[in-house]
C-alpha cells in the first residue's frame, strides 16, 4: 500500500514563518495555564512541605489544632503513653513557636516560625541539618531557612542577631521554603535553646515549657500496620489528642487551604480563561490555514473525498500543533517556575502528572478551535469556490 | 476623503475580525482579572482603616500589618491630646483569641479588637448606642462581626461560649467585615480585652487613633504630632497607614509577585495573539501593498494602516474585554461569598485601555516589518 500524503504535516510546514509564529502562540497559551494551575499548586504544596518532610509515620497533635496556624500543644505525657503500645518504635516531640527576627541588615524584625527538637531525634531528615547538630548543641544558636524571605535579610554562619530580643547565632542554613503559617520563614534550634528563648517571655505573651508539645511525631516498627496504630491510639488516648497518619494529617491541612481560601477559585478562573484564549488562538491559526488552502480542499472535495477525510486532516493539524506548542510551553514555563520559586520561596514543581494533564487540556483546547474551525471546510462547495 | 483603508481591510472578512477581537478581548479580560485579584486582596487588607474614626494614626514602626503589630506606650497618645486642633484620641488594642464555636466546639481563630466603650472608635452607628455601650461595659461580653464565617458558629444575643478558655457572653452583633488577617472579629472593652488577653497591660497599646476637629489642617497637625513624639512611634494620616499595609500586602509577600507576573504573561499573550492577526492579514494582502508601493505610496503611509489597524483592534477587543470583566468581577464577588470584594475603577480600566493600546501597537511594529521591506518588482515577478 502506497502511504497517503501527510497532508496535515505538510500544510502546516508549507509556510515556516508562519508555523513558527503558529507554534508560538500555542506555546503562550500553554505557559499561561501552566503558570496559573502552577501558581495553584504553590501555594498548596507550599503548606504542607514541611510536613511531609517530617520523619514520623503517625502524628499526634492537640485535638483543636486542625491546621498549622492554630497554636494549641498537648501534654507530652501523651507522647510517652503512645509510645508504650506495641509497635510503636519512636515519638519525637517537635515545639513550633513564632517569633520576631530582627534584619541583621535593617534593623527591622520579622515574625519566623521556630521548630525546635531534641538534637538526638531524627526529626527533620534534612542532610544539612544533621550535619550541624554539634552546633546547635551550643547555646543560643540556630539554623535558618536560606529559602526564607528576602526580609529577614542576609545571614552567613557567623552571623549574629537577635531572635525574641535576644541574641542568637547563625551556625548554617537549610532549606526548606515558606507557607503561610511560618510567614517569612523558618528556624531550627534544639529544644534547649528553645527555652531560652521562650521560657520567660515577660507579661505581655504566654511562656512555653517542654511540657506541652506541638506537634508528636511517631514512628512505627517494622512490620506494624500505621492505620491499626492510628485506631488503636485514638481509641485508647485520652480525647485531648487526635491521632492521625502522616498522609491524614497532611490531607488535613490541604483541605483546610482549600476550602478557607479562595486560592482555588482564583486560579481555576484564571486557568480557564486561559484555556479559552488558547482556544481562540488555535482556532484563529486553523481558520487562517483553512481560508488559504480554500481552494485545495474544494478541489479534494470535489475530487471526491468525504468531509469525514478533511475534517480528519484539520484535527490531525491540531493535534501537531498542540504537541508542537506544548513542548516549548512546557520549558519556558519550568524557567518561570524556577524564576517565581527563587523569588517567592514558594515551591513551584512540575510534576509528570501536572505535565501531562496540561498535555491533555492543550489537546482538548486544540481540538475545539479545530472542530469549529472544520465547519468552513465542511461546508465548502467546489461549484462555489470555482464558481 | 481618503478611503479608510485599515477599517476596510478589517471588516473584508468579518469571521476573522470576530475572532480577532474575540482574542484581544480576552486578553484584555486576563489582565483585567489579574489586576482585579490584586486590588481585590489590596482592599480587602486596608478597609479597616477607612471603617476607623480618626484622620491620624499611631503605630510603632515594628508594625507590619494591623493583625501582626508591636505594642507602644499609651502615653504617646496622652502628649497627642494637649495639640490644638486634637479633638480626641482613642487606644485600640488587637490582637488573636481562640474562639470556641458554641455547636461544634471547635476552635478558630479570631481577630479581637479591644476599645474603651465610650470612644467612636469605628463608622458604625450601631456601637454608639446607649444601649451598646452599656453591653459592652458588662464584664466578659463580647459584640461578634456578622460578617464572620458560619464556620465561627451561631451569633445569638445572650449565648455563652469560650475564648482562650474563658468564659464569655454574646451582647450583641455589628457589620464590619474582617480583612485580610481574619476571618473572623470580635469588639470588646478594654477592661474585657485585659481580661481576655492576660496578662497583657493596657499602657501599652497596638494602634493610636487621633481625632481632629472639624475644619482642621491634618496636614500641619501631622507635623505637630512628628515633632511632638519620639522616634518610637510612625505618625500617619489615613490615606498613609492604609498605603502601608496595601505596600505590606503586595510587596512583600508572594500575592503581589504572582498576580504582577499574570498581568506580563497575559500581556505578551495578547502580543502573540494580534501579531497573528495583523501577520495574517498583511501576507494576504501583500499584492495589494505591493500595488500601493508600485503606485508611489509611501512606506510611512502603509506604517500608518497596520498601525490604524492595530489600535482599532485594540479598541473594538478592549470594549467586550471591560465588559465581560465586570461582569466576571461580579461573579466572582458573588461566588467568594464577598471575601473578594473586586470593582472596576476608573483609574483600571485607563490603565488596561493604554496597555491594551501598546500590546496592539507592539504587535503592528513587529508586523510591519514585512510591509516596509515589500518590493513590488518581487511580488509581481
Amino acid at each position: 500500500m502506497i502511504r497517503r500524503t501527510p497532508l496535515a504535516w505538510l500544510n502546516l510546514t508549507h509556510d515556516r514563518r508562519k508555523l513558527l509564529t503558529s507554534l508560538a502562540g500555542v506555546a503562550f497559551a500553554v505557559l499561561l495555564m501552566f503558570l496559573f494551575n502552577g501558581f495553584k499548586n504553590a501555594l498548596y504544596d507550599s503548606q504542607v512541605q514541611l510536613l511531609q518532610l517530617f520523619n514520623a509515620d503517625i502524628i499526634l497533635v492537640n485535638k483543636q489544632k486542625y491546621n498549622m496556624f492554630v497554636p494549641e500543644a498537648f501534654a507530652r505525657r501523651r507522647l510517652y503513653q503512645a509510645q508504650t503500645f506495641e509497635g510503636i518504635a519512636a515519638a519525637y516531640p517537635l515545639y513550633t513557636n513564632t517569633a520576631n527576627w530582627k534584619n541583621p541588615d535593617t534593623k527591622l524584625t520579622r515574625p519566623v516560625r521556630v521548630l525546635a527538637f531534641n538534637l538526638q531525634d531524627p526529626v527533620l531528615p534534612l542532610p544539612a541539618i544533621q550535619a550541624q547538630i554539634e552546633g546547635l548543641k551550643l547555646p543560643d544558636t540556630a539554623l535558618v531557612d536560606d529559602k526564607s524571605r528576602p526580609e529577614l535579610g542576609t545571614f552567613t554562619p557567623g552571623t549574629i542577631t537577635e531572635l525574641s530580643d535576644r541574641q542568637v547565632r547563625v551556625i548554617g542554613t537549610f532549606s526548606l521554603g515558606t507557607d503561610f503559617a511560618a510567614g517569612n520563614g523558618n528556624l531550627v534550634m534544639s529544644d534547649q535553646n528553645f527555652l531560652r528563648y521562650f521560657a520567660n517571655l515577660g507579661p505581655e505573651e504566654d511562656s512555653r515549657t517542654l511540657g506541652t508539645v506541638d506537634l508528636g511525631l511517631l514512628k512505627v516498627a517494622a512490620g506494624a500496620d500505621p492505620e491499626v496504630l492510628v485506631k488503636t491510639l485514638t481509641e485508647r488516648l485520652p480525647k485531648d489528642v487526635q491521632v492521625m497518619t502522616k498522609a491524614e494529617f497532611v490531607q488535613q491541612e490541604l483541605t483546610y487551604w482549600r476550602e478557607n481560601t479562595n486560592i482555588g477559585f482564583v486560579f481555576t478562573l484564571l486557568t480557564g480563561m486561559a484555556f479559552i484564549v488558547g482556544v481562540i488562538l488555535v482556532y484563529q491559526i486553523l481558520y487562517t490555514d483553512v481560508a488559504d488552502h480554500w481552494a485545495e480542499y474544494a478541489t479534494l472535495k470535489a475530487m471526491g473525498y468525504k468531509n469525514i477525510f478533511l475534517l480528519g486532516v484539520v484535527l490531525q493539524e491540531a493535534a501537531i500543533l498542540s504537541v508542537l506548542g506544548f513542548i516549548p510551553g512546557c520549558c519556558v514555563s519550568v524557567l518561570l517556575y524556577s524564576l517565581t520559586s527563587n523569588a517567592t520561596g514558594l515551591l513551584m514543581r512540575m510534576t509528570p502528572d501536572r505535565a501531562i494533564s496540561t498535555l491533555i487540556l492543550t489537546f482538548m483546547m486544540c481540538l475545539i478551535a479545530g472542530s469549529i474551525a472544520v465547519r468552513k471546510v465542511q461546508a465548502t462547495d467546489p461549484a462555489e469556490v470555482f464558481g | 476623503m481618503r478611503t479608510p483603508l485599515a477599517w476596510l481591510n478589517l471588516l473584508h472578512e468579518r469571521t476573522r475580525l470576530t475572532v480577532a477581537i474575540a482574542g484581544v478581548a480576552f486578553a484584555t479580560l486576563l489582565i483585567f482579572l489579574n489586576l482585579g485579584f490584586l486590588g481585590a486582596l489590596a482592599t480587602t487588607a486596608s478597609q479597616i482603616y477607612s471603617r476607623m474614626n480618626a484622620q491620624i494614626f499611631l503605630i510603632s514602626p515594628q508594625s507590619l500589618e494591623i493583625s501582626t503589630t508591636e505594642t507602644f506606650p499609651q502615653e504617646r497618645l496622652y502628649q497627642v491630646a494637649g495639640i490644638e486642633g486634637v479633638q480626641r484620641v482613642m487606644p485600640l488594642y488587637v490582637g488573636y483569641q481562640q474562639w470556641r464555636n458554641p455547636e461544634t466546639r471547635r476552635n478558630r481563630s479570631m481577630f479581637v479588637y479591644g476599645i474603651n466603650p465610650r470612644d467612636p472608635v469605628f463608622t458604625l452607628p450601631e456601637l454608639q448606642q446607649p444601649e451598646t455601650i452599656a453591653v459592652l461595659e458588662r464584664p466578659d461580653t463580647v459584640l461578634i462581626d456578622r460578617f464572620s464565617r458560619p464556620e465561627f458558629g451561631p451569633q445569638t444575643t445572650g449565648l455563652e461560649t469560650e475564648s482562650d478558655r474563658r468564659r464569655v457572653e454574646i451582647g450583641g452583633q455589628y457589620s464590619l467585615g474582617g480583612g485580610f488577617a481574619a476571618d473572623g472579629t470580635l469588639i470588646t472593652s478594654d477592661q474585657n480585652f485585659r481580661r481576655l488577653f492576660d496578662p497583657r497591660p493596657l499602657d501599652r497599646i497596638d494602634l493610636g487613633l487621633i481625632q481632629l476637629q472639624p475644619g482642621a489642617n491634618v496636614e500641619a497637625i501631622v507635623q505637630a504630632v512628628r515633632a511632638k513624639l519620639p522616634q518610637d512611634v510612625l505618625v500617619l494620616t489615613q490615606a498613609e497607614i492604609i498605603e502601608r499595609e496595601r505596600t505590606y500586602w503586595i510587596a512583600t509577600t508572594s500575592i503581589g509577585f504572582i498576580f504582577s507576573l499574570g498581568v506580563i504573561v497575559s500581556f505578551i499573550v495578547g502580543t502573540v495573539i494580534v501579531y497573528q492577526i495583523l501577520y495574517t492579514d498583511i501576507a494576504s494582502h501583500i499584492a495589494e501593498y505591493a500595488t500601493l508601493k508600485a503606485m508611489g505610496y509611501r512606506s510611512r503611509y502603509l506604517f500608518s494602516v497596520v498601525l490604524q489597524e492595530a489600535v482599532l483592534l485594540a479598541g473594538m477587543g478592549y470594549v467586550p474585554g471591560l465588559v465581560l470583566s465586570i461582569g466576571l468581577y461580579t461573579l466572582a464577588t458573588k461566588a467568594t461569598s464577598g471575601s473578594l470584594p473586586m470593582s472596576m475603577n476608573l483609574g483600571r480600566a485607563i490603565f488596561v485601555l493604554f496597555l491594551t493600546l501598546f500590546m496592539c501597537s507592539v504587535s503592528g511594529l513587529i508586523s510591519v516589518r514585512k510591509v516596509i521591506s515589500a518590493d513590488p518588482a518581487e511580488v509581481f515577478s
